[in-house]
């Protein structure tokens, strides 16, 4: 009767049990086969793919010498942005203000930088530097964590549902940012926070985006390991569980947003400290590529299943497709076909796949 | 821990064995109204620990809503409530909960992603100690460990801890609810139509384990419209007809019919 339970993961049935209607369940898989069962590996090897295809095409394979920096930088902020918007959407929060975030963010940290520092000098020195950074950084994540305890406040304690309250903080914020700046861009931030912040490399790799893979395996680790994740996945997967379990729903999805809106302000500050300036008008479309590159990855949109490798390799294929395209001399215009095309490819396989099991 | 008879009104038709067990949980003349609708009116029901008891009641009867109450889901107009002999006034589920009173709901209340494990401890995490705590990193071999032995105990078979449960059949799912219900559950397990999903030969699996748990000193209520399966595993039977209870009576007295016809409000009208 009370037979020992295996407790190891995907441990086969006992053939005598197999007959049993109680231990009907899907077959147990291979470690290969769980490895190109999820949606992320797939996406790694249409990447992996592209690489090839794009330095073969290049003259004299310049797609592989030509690690573009600014590139690099762009795809910095886009996975920033995805790993935010990711564990929001794995809590079954939709966000579609985070490029608003971002450039808000961006404006109150190149503010902060160009108070501390005073204007251009002639000799080219600036006072407090250092701090400048700093504190620049500073404003622009508190910034960021602001735009989203509003979200979270809108969502959870007025109770508007996540698209719409987005999509309302997505104007204002961005209707911020352009009245600070007056409709233009903040510029003529030291030179300094380019050279030894935004374009510093570190065997070729920018110094953001080693912060952002770093930010990238602790969310991993996050989700995977703690409380917190499972909670937030919880959340996702059935918020009605989640509330009977005891769980402070409102009060972990105000802390979810807030944590999304901490690496959009990143994301800003690492925008101006790649060019040395504000880009206002540049990310009108950034929190939909987020979406897209996440749900590429594997994140369920409905919420409950999070892929934070699936994200890296969903923003990757973004940027080698439009950098690509570029260097082998078609319009990048197809870029976005591209995507169009492998979101839809992406997410018909997972709903296959989905509903098969269910 | 003892009930006081006082509170109790005569009239109460249990078996009254010499060394009586403790009340597990009871609503005594429980009344609720929402608008115009008079959900409850006069309901009653008490279960004793190590007892199975059954609430029968037609659609609208008022079942849902008197287990609601019971569970602090909803406040009561009017009546009383006990929980492990005394009386005590609930505000949320939270409040059950902390009482040792869980509920296996209509709808599980899975998380269907998440693995058996996280399941059966989601709000109630164990973490690993040290460093580790502060940032909330979950121990879960010694979760894995305790959802098995816990799942051992009520012999339920699952082929394994890890997988999600939206993997899992419609039986093992009732199963992984029911024992994470016993697992945190120390007074009394109320569960609400525990078999309406359920194909037969698991419906007599879950019934099975309705008389496991109790014989584990909990008391077990079930509110279920299988009135032959649970009839046969119930000790008692509370008939709520139009709010009230219209019988309460030892499960081993009645028949099938003697259920529908309270249920449809026969022997009222027969009365009346």
């Amino acid at each position: 009767m009370s037979r020992i339970l295996p407790r190891v993961r995907n441990e086969p049935l006992p053939s005598a049990e197999q007959a049993d209607p109680d231990l009907r369940t899907v077959p147990a898989k291979g470690i290969i086969q769980r490895l190109f069962s999820g949606t992320a590996s797939w996406v790694f090897l249409i990447d992996i793919a592209l690489i090839i295809v794009f330095a073969t095409l290049s003259s004299q394979h310049s797609f592989l010498s030509l690690t573009n920096v600014q590139a690099l930088l762009g795809g910095t902020e886009a996975l920033l942005l995805s790993l935010g918007l990711a564990l929001l959407l794995g809590a079954g929060i939709i966000d579609f203000s985070l490029g608003a975030n971002l450039v808000v963010s961006s404006v109150t940290g190149g503010i902060a930088i160009q108070h501390i520092t005073g204007s251009f000098s002639a000799q080219g020195s600036y006072h407090a530097l250092g701090w400048a950074v700093f504190l620049g950084l500073a404003a622009s994540i508190a910034t960021g964590v602001l735009f989203g305890l509003v979200n979270g406040l809108a969502i959870s304690y007025v109770g508007i549902n996540p698209l719409i309250a987005t999509l309302g903080t997505a104007g204002i914020g961005t209707g911020i940012a352009l009245v600070i700046t007056n409709g233009g861009d903040i510029s003529g931030l030291p030179a300094q926070l380019q050279q030894d912040v935004g374009l510093k490399t570190v065997a070729d790799i920018p110094l953001p985006a080693f912060v952002a893979i770093l930010l990238a395996v602790v969310m991993f680790l996050i989700i995977r390991f703690t409380r917190f994740g499972m909670r937030s996945l919880a959340m996702g997967s059935s918020r009605a569980a989640a509330e009977r379990s005891g769980i402070n729903v409102r009060l972990h999805a105000l802390r979810l947003t807030m944590l999304a809106g901490a690496f959009a302000g990143l994301a800003g500050f690492v925008d101006i400290a790649r060019f040395g300036a504000t880009t206002t008008s540049g990310h009108a479309n950034d929190a939909l590529n987020a979406l897209t590159a996440v749900i590429i990855g594997g994140t369920l949109l409905e919420g409950g299943r999070v892929s934070i490798i699936g994200a890296i390799w969903g923003t990757a294929l973004a940027v080698t497709l439009q950098e690509g395209l570029v260097v082998i001399g078609v319009q990048a215009f197809y870029q976005l076909i591209a995507v169009g095309v492998v979101l839809i490819v992406a997410v018909s396989v997972d709903r296959f796949r989905y509903r098969r099991r269910a | 821990m003892w009930p006081d008879h006082s509170s109790s009104p005569a009239g109460d038709s249990d078996p009254a064995p010499l060394s009586r067990p403790s009340i597990a949980i009871s609503g005594r003349h429980i009344a609720k109204r929402f608008g115009h609708v008079q959900a409850l009116s006069d309901a009653n029901v008490t279960v004793h620990a190590g007892e199975v008891v059954a609430i029968f009641g037609d659609n609208g009867a008022g079942k849902t809503t008197f287990l609601k109450t019971l569970l602090g889901m909803q406040r009561p107009d009017a009546g009383e409530l006990i929980v492990a002999g005394k009386p005590v006034h609930l505000e949320s589920i939270r409040d059950a909960q902390q009482l040792g009173v869980e509920a296996v709901h209509q709808d599980l209340a899975l998380a269907p992603e998440l693995s058996v494990v996280d399941n059966m401890f989601l709000g109630h995490e164990i973490l690993r100690q040290g460093a580790y705590r502060v940032i909330g990193v979950l121990n879960r071999a010694e979760m894995t460990e305790r959802a098995d032995a816990a799942l051992r105990e009520l012999s339920i078979k699952l082929p394994s801890l890890a997988v999600p449960v939206r993997d899992l059949s419609g039986g093992q799912k009732q199963g992984v609810a029911v024992a994470r219900a016993v697992m945190w559950g120390h007074t009394a397990i109320l569960m609400d139509e525990p078999t309406a999903a359920l194909g037969a030969r698991q419906s007599e699996i879950v019934c099975e384990l309705m008389r496991t748990i109790a014989s584990r000193g909990l008391g077990v209520l079930v509110v279920s419209h299988d009135i032959p399966r649970v009839l046969k595993v119930a000790d008692k039977v509370t008939i709520l007809w139009r709010g009230g209870t219209a019988l309460e009576a030892p499960a081993s007295g009645l028949t099938v019919p003697d259920v529908v016809a309270t249920m449809v409000g026969y022997r009222k009208e027969e009365a009346a």
